[in-house]
């Protein structure tokens, strides 16, 4: 007998993989639904700082903080299931939801949320993409082995996202009668925007969103233009 | 010939040179931060750049190949699919420190070039053995090519001829250290490449019938009155990716590429009814007119 064109053994190995594969993204698509379920959670809840005076931000911070509790939970079982897998392989299923994750995060400590023992939450603190790895209890940007980890890609993403953010808050603030807070969020964006411009981009999704960032720096410059212009700038000695 | 860049007074601009003095930005708190995570992305991209180059070398040369296995391998051709391999295994072993460990998927898209030749060497192994080589089996050549590609000159001419795309001669004894890097073949890689062999095999059938008059096929084994021909081969192909589930990472991609395999295989079978019907008819060199009727895309989409 002549051997047959496709050997039996091989197209059901080949299924096998394939279904494996399939099971291992349904279960992925499980843990990513709760994840997103609290992400949004803490993303609505975020948005009260846009009519919430910043004497009033305790309770808020704390409620974010909840919220973020749960973000840490699910990525902590997004990582121990996904770092069984080659983690390239699956990466792009959860990128965009763990960006969102990191945003919640960096916002709220930039309002002065996420305090440990070594550094005491204060207005206009920014998290590293190390203090984001301590706060979620994974590794980032790991080279030497393939687990789970936070890329700098996320992180930066994530960064983009606040100040889209602020830059909102920014208007919000001066509504509240606090041009003080939108004076700061000028400078820090500012400098963001500064720091990014060392980055050397390709054509890819960072440059397009990194790109964006400078009507957010028009936005609060329009802002500040509008304070100094009718003089209600405070000065140094006011603050 | 790739352009230059000139400069304002209309000057060349060196590609090679030194990189011009770094934009002077305003310092500040997160200037430091900034700078070390861009030394982090510039690994990564440069990485990205030399695997995109060696991969696109290798796919030109595995395109090129498949031109030329396209006939029964004689001496000529296949010294010449020799020397093509060689010089693949030596991007390969350029290639190999890349993408080990978490970078194998990172650049996962940079990487179609093992489609390619993954195709090249199926439609080797077709049409030396008329049947289709497995993932497993294939593994082994393809880091074996690797490892011959870091092997001194001579010895790769040597070895390039075992391994020119057969699979019953035991795998050559690896010449190197065991822990020399390798490249290994994903899943994906292996499933599209034989996709892509499905639109090699029916452009062979149609040459070689209009070349041969018959269809191509194999010995009648014992026991058979008939040998089996290629049009059974492309009815077992596409029922074989009928039959699998679709990977529910790319599904696009899959349907896609299913699209072409079921038209070349009823290019195939309109060419075996057609040598029946007409065959004793049609002059010697004649080639059937497959432009109208059933056609689609060309298999070539990529």
């Amino acid at each position: 007998m002549a051997p047959p064109m496709i050997d039996p053994a091989l197209f059901d190995q080949l299924k096998s993989k394939i279904e494996e594969d399939s099971s291992i993204r349904k279960e992925l698509d499980q843990i990513l639904d709760d994840l997103n379920q609290h992400v949004s959670f803490t993303q609505g809840l975020q948005s009260r700082i846009h009519s919430t005076p910043r004497t009033k931000y305790a309770t808020l911070l704390s409620q974010l903080e909840g919220g973020i509790q749960k973000e840490i939970e699910t990525i902590g079982k997004l990582s121990a299931f996904a770092s069984q897998y080659p983690y390239y392989k699956y990466n792009h299923k959860w990128t965009r939801m763990v960006q969102e994750a990191i945003s919640t995060v960096i916002l709220c400590a930039w309002l002065g949320g996420m305090s440990t023992d070594s550094k005491p939450g204060e207005l206009g603190r920014l998290l590293t993409l190390e203090d984001i790895g301590q706060t979620f209890n994974v590794p980032v940007n790991l080279k030497d082995r393939d687990a789970f980890h936070i890329t700098i890609e996320e992180y930066l993403l994530g960064l983009i996202a606040v100040i889209d953010d602020l830059s909102r808050l920014a208007v919000n603030s001066v509504t509240l009668g606090d041009t003080a807070m939108a004076v700061q969020i000028s400078g820090f964006i500012k400098d963001l925007h500064a720091g990014f411009q060392v980055l050397n981009l390709k054509n890819d999704i960072l440059r397009k969103r990194v790109d964006s960032i400078k009507y957010a720096v028009k936005k609060v410059e329009d802002v500040v233009y509008d304070l100094s212009l009718r003089n209600l700038i405070p000065t140094q000695a006011a603050q | 010939m790739s352009g230059f860049k000139r400069d304002w007074s209309g000057n060349a601009k060196r590609r090679d040179g030194p990189k011009p003095a770094p934009k002077q930005v305003v310092r500040n708190a997160y200037t430091p931060m900034f700078e070390s995570l861009r030394n982090e992305l510039d690994e990564h991209h440069d990485r990205r750049e030399r695997i995109v180059k060696a991969s696109r070398d290798i796919t030109a040369l595995s395109k090129k190949m498949v031109r030329k296995i396209e006939s029964k391998l004689p001496a000529n051709i296949q010294s010449e699919v020799d020397s093509r391999l060689a010089e693949i295994a030596k991007l390969l072993a350029t290639l190999a420190p890349e993408i080990q460990g978490i970078n194998r998927y990172r650049y996962a898209r940079s990487l179609m070039c093992l489609e390619e030749l993954v195709e090249a060497l199926t439609f080797a192994h077709y049409l030396k053995t008329q049947t289709l080589i497995s993932h497993a089996e294939l593994d082994p050549i393809i880091e074996d090519l690797a490892r011959q590609g870091a092997a001194p000159e001579d010895e790769v001419m040597a070895d390039a001829n075992d391994t020119a795309g057969t699979a019953e001669k035991p795998a050559a004894p690896p010449p190197t250290a065991a822990d020399a890097h390798t490249v290994s073949l994903t899943q994906d890689d292996y499933l599209y490449g034989v996709f892509d062999l499905t639109g090699e095999m029916m452009r062979f059938a149609t040459t070689s019938t209009a070349l041969s008059g018959t269809m191509a096929g194999g010995q009648a084994a014992v026991g058979e009155d008939e040998p089996r021909t290629i049009v059974q081969d492309m009815h077992e192909l596409g029922t074989f990716f009928e039959m699998l589930p679709v990977g529910s990472g790319n599904r696009f991609q899959w349907e896609k590429k299913l699209e072409v395999t079921r038209q070349s295989v009823q290019k195939v079978e309109r060419l075996g009814y057609d040598r029946i019907i007409r065959g004793s008819e049609r002059p010697k060199g004649w080639i059937p007119d497959l432009s109208s009727g059933d056609q689609g895309q060309d298999e070539e989409l990529e």
